[in-house]
């Protein structure tokens, strides 16, 4: 008898619980309208594209970081990428509620420029940003420490800068861990609960006006501050995790294909 | 010409190596014998203890890898996205050179590239001819060769073509090979052992 087998299938079984009980009564026994209204999916609608725009700026600011963290050696560097994700995440809505508040001098400066957090789509992706890049970047350092340098070196003999040969060569034959990163990093933006209740409860800006995240309105449901209460917020719930495992499996999908 | 004087510890191993390469240049030697890692601290990818390397009278050992002027050739040295002909003058159009028509036509017909499509879906072999042929055109003022003579069906006319077309436009050129017989394909032959190159002819 395989032991390992057994326990490791028992280990993962017991991570999924959660997760099978939700589909189950969300989808069954507590199944609520209110779970999957036109509100819900307003909602989803807004988690999934704010997530997406997150991932966007993970792609375009933090692509080189993974490269630079690769290459590089940096040990500190990349300790400190960890941080964001390793503080309870409500500091992170609290800390960009403070970069934007009147009161402070970056806050003077950014409301200054119109550049408003709370309560608006910016702020949702600023700290979805956070909360996803490092996920993004620990995705992207391994792929691209798995990749053999000789191209980069041979660009490098002709004289191409490191940021040249990162956009011209590793780039255009990354697509694979780069579309893999994306979709992991995504899965987590799109769980992210702690820093958005914070600064993005709701958001004021078209064409999501008046609607919360996903995630928050699932805690709203169990709150008791939307109709439904606790069935709805099940049947939410059981909804957003429907949505959200194709690309989670999707990532993993493709990571696993390129790590082969 | 490439001269180096250097001493190198990297992990266990030590490199000790005095060399002047001008022309074609064969570094032959058995498997660990340092030539990769000789070629590595030549290009600028591995840091010296103590040392010099020259190119052409030019101390370049303070330079980057990326303004040496020399390109290090492996069997993986490619970009597999490119189409050939974008790949062949890829070098040539970051430096912003323009090679007649005529003399990117020679190269090519000189290293067998008689064949297009990306760069990806090439054999091995032909993808080799089109990384030599990138690092000729882009006039560097050296290429080191690891291992990517090896596997071309017409190895030894390909050299005698590749050091030919090397010379004329004034590049010199040091490749390794696990023979020493391969020393007659250049101009000078040095024998590595144990981290020492020693100079035979």
């Amino acid at each position: 008898m395989n032991w390992l087998r057994l326990i490791s299938i028992a280990s993962l079984l017991l991570l999924l619980v959660p997760v099978f009980i939700l589909l189950y009564y969300g989808l069954g026994p507590f199944r609520d309208a209110a779970g999957y209204s036109a509100e819900v999916f307003r909602s989803i609608e807004l988690t999934l594209f704010s997530s997406a725009l997150a991932v966007v700026v993970d792609f375009i600011l933090f692509t080189p970081l993974a490269f630079y963290l690769a290459r590089g050696n940096d040990r500190v560097a990349e300790t400190l990428v960890d941080i964001p994700i390793s503080v309870p995440h409500p500091i992170i809505g609290v800390a960009l509620l403070i970069v934007d508040s009147p009161v402070t001098p970056t806050g003077k400066f950014l409301l200054g420029l119109h550049i408003n957090f709370y309560n608006s789509i910016l702020g949702l992706v600023a700290a979805l940003v956070i909360m996803s890049a490092p996920i993004y970047v620990k995705s992207m350092l391994p792929y691209f420490e798995s990749k053999d340098p000789s191209p980069e070196e041979f660009a490098t003999g002709m004289g191409a800068s490191k940021l040249r040969t990162l956009f011209s060569i590793v780039l255009p034959n990354s697509f694979d861990g780069l579309a893999s990163s994306s979709l992991v990093s995504m899965s987590r933006a799109l769980s992210e609960f702690g820093s958005i209740s914070i600064i993005a409860f709701y958001v004021l800006q078209y064409p999501f006006y008046g609607v919360s995240p996903a995630s928050v309105t699932i805690y709203e449901f169990f709150s008791g501050n939307m109709s439904g209460g606790l069935n709805a917020a099940v049947t939410a719930s059981a909804v957003m995790i429907l949505v959200a495992i194709p690309i989670t499996l999707a990532g993993h999908f493709l990571r696993r294909r390129t790590s082969r | 010409m490439i001269e180096a004087k250097v001493r190198a510890h990297l992990g266990e191993f030590q490199l000790n190596v005095e060399l002047r390469g001008e022309g074609v240049t064969c570094l032959a030697g058995k498997n660990g014998s340092g030539k990769s890692t000789l070629l590595r601290v030549l290009a600028g990818f591995l840091p010296v203890d103590e040392g010099n390397v020259l190119v052409g009278g030019t101390n370049i050992s303070n330079c980057s890898a990326e303004k040496r002027g020399i390109i290090l050739v492996t069997p993986a040295s490619c970009f597999p996205h490119l189409r050939v002909d974008s790949h062949i003058m890829w070098g040539a159009n970051l430096k912003k050179l323009r090679p007649s028509d005529e003399y990117v036509s020679r190269v090519k017909s000189g290293l067998g590239i008689d064949f297009a499509g990306t760069v990806g879906n090439l054999s091995r072999g032909m993808r080799q001819r089109v990384s030599l042929a990138t690092a000729l055109l882009s006039s560097p003022r050296a290429i080191l060769v690891d291992e990517a003579f090896l596997g071309l069906h017409d190895r030894e006319a390909f050299i005698r073509a590749y050091g030919t077309l090397a010379k004329e436009a004034g590049v010199d050129v040091i490749f390794t090979s696990q023979d020493e017989e391969d020393g007659r394909l250049g101009d000078h032959l040095y024998v590595m052992n144990d981290g020492v190159a020693a100079p035979k002819y």
